[in-house]
Formats: C-alpha cells, structure tokens, sequence
C-alpha cells in the first residue's frame, strides 16, 4: 500500500515539474501552417532584413547616445555647476539631471538586452525553425519598442530641464528686483 | 687543487632532481597560457556585459555603417564657471534650445520594422 502511494505522489510530482516546460517555445504564438511555410520560402530575405536593421539601430544606437551623453554632461551638469559655485538653489535641476541620468541607463541596458536578442534571433534557422524565430522575433520587437520608449523618456527629460531654468529664471528676476 | 663544478649534469645529478624541477621550462609555459586565457576570458565577458560590443561597430557586419559614424560631437558645451545673471541664464536658454532640438531631432527606434506583417509572412498573401 504504501508503494502504490510513493508511485502515485511521485508521478504527481513529476508530471507538476515537467508540465511547465511542455510547449515553452510559443506554443501560443505559433504560426499558423501558411505563414510557416512562408517563412521558410522567404527566410533568407527576412534574415537579411534583420541583418540591415541590426546595423542600422547600431549606428542609431552610437550617434544618438553620444548626443544624449553630451546633453547630460555638456549642458545640464556644467549649468548646475555653475549655479552651485555661486551659491543658487540647484535643487529642481539636479532633480531632472538625476532623472535624465537614471532614463540614459535604462536606455543603456534596453539596448543592450534588445541587440542580443535580435542577434540571437539572426542565428536562428528560420527555415528549419520557423515558430522559434518567431518566437524571438516577437521578443525583439517588444525590447525594440521598450527602447523607443526610453528615447521618448530622455526627450520629455530634455524638455522637463528646459523648464525648470525657465522657472528658476523667473524665480531669480524676481529675487533681484 | 681547485675542483671545478661540471656544466652538464651527470645521471646521478639529475636523478636527485625532483619532478617540477625537471619540468620547470613547461610548467612556466602552462601557466602562462593559463593566465593568458582566463584574462582573455574576463575580457571578453566585460566586453559583452558592459554594452561595448554594441558600441564597437568595427565587429563584422557593421562595416557598412561604421563609416556613417559622427565623429564630431553635435553638442555645444556650456562653461561650468563664471557669474549667474539674468543674460548668462538667457544665453544659456538659447544653446540649450538649440542643442535640444538637435538631440530631439531624430525619432530613434520609433516604427515597428520587426513587425511580421512588415518583414512579410504576418497574413496570408492573398488576405
């Protein structure tokens, strides 16, 4: 008797650990038999197309960083320097600076999880593969999405900063007069 | 007499020798590839945890870009030192406009290229 529970529980067990794994690769998300199909008949072109992306959010990736880098450092730390050395309240602006310099990392490390995915999902064989590739495809396309919203972010950031000097201009006209 | 030390070893001498010492000339060697391959190791770890690999367009399958790179930096730099006054916060207004606009000027990443109907194989072709 006390066999027949020890099989019974550990066939539990094993069908509660093994079930998770079952169908991991987008079981959900899988392509339908046409598209499958054309994926393997175009997968070459796909994969070009990635392949010309890839290169292209690089160079994206390089130039626009350098700009946001030099904003933060070129502009927003050298004015809030500036105020600190005369002995002005900072407080608002070194706000945004902090918040600007949080937004570029997460730009920073969304890049980076974005091009290692869309680079893994280059070395998959869609043709023999297709709805891992997809799969991949899909995961790219939202850590692409989440980079852009990243770039919004810093843009909002930029203008947030813009405000806070206006108002701290206002602040100071009124100060001294 | 002087008795002079012979320059090689006899049998007797080198049986005495123990077996690192025998080997010493290797042993530096394996070492020194052993030290050169984890620093090499680190490397390559620090080189793709850090993001430097996703600067460095010099890698294979970038070279079509690499060159598009902008060498010169577009941002003006602002002096950290110097008065605070109504016309150096006004003049700082104006760069900073101008530099902002750069900076907002492109729409990075927007789009949805990776879209599967975008790459072709989304909807059945006569849908």
């Amino acid at each position: 008797m006390r066999r027949i529970i020890f099989v019974v529980l550990a066939s539990l067990l094993t069908v509660g650990l093994l079930l998770p794994l079952t169908g991991s690769s987008a079981s959900a998300e899988d392509l339908t038999p046409d598209q499958a199909a054309r994926v393997k008949e175009n997968c070459v072109s796909i994969k070009s197309s990635l392949s010309q992306l890839h290169a292209s959010d690089a160079l994206l990736r390089v130039n626009r960083g350098q700009v946001y880098e030099s904003m933060g450092t070129k502009l927003m730390d050298t004015f809030n320097d500036r105020l600190a050395s005369n002995r002005l309240d900072t407080k608002a602006m070194n706000t945004v600076t902090t918040n600007y310099r949080s937004a570029l990392t997460t730009f920073r490390t969304d890049y980076i999880a974005y091009e290692q995915k869309l680079s893994e999902t280059i070395r998959i064989d869609c043709a023999t593969q297709p709805n891992t590739f997809h799969a991949a495809l899909e995961q790219a396309r939202t850590l692409r999405a989440k980079v852009h919203e990243d770039v919004l972010r810093l843009h909002r950031l930029i203008d947030d900063y813009r405000n806070s000097v206006s108002d701290f201009l206002l602040n100071y006209e009124r100060v001294s007069n | 007499m002087e008795q002079n030390t012979p320059i090689i070893p006899t049998k007797a001498a080198l049986a005495e020798l123990s077996f690192w010492d025998r080997h010493r000339l290797s042993l530096l060697l394996i070492i020194t590839v052993t030290i050169a391959l984890v620093m090499t190791g680190i490397s390559v770890v620090i080189y793709n945890s850090t993001g430097a690999a996703q600067l460095d367009l010099s890698r294979p399958g970038y070279r079509s870009v690499s060159s598009q790179v902008e060498k010169t930096d577009e941002i003006d730099t602002y002096s950290a030192t110097g008065p605070v006054n109504k016309d150096t916060i006004q003049e700082f207004m104006k760069l900073y406009d101008a530099q902002a606009s750069k900076a907002k000027a492109v729409d990075a990443f927007n789009g949805d290229p990776l879209n599967p109907e975008v790459l072709e194989f989304g909807t059945p072709a006569g849908e």
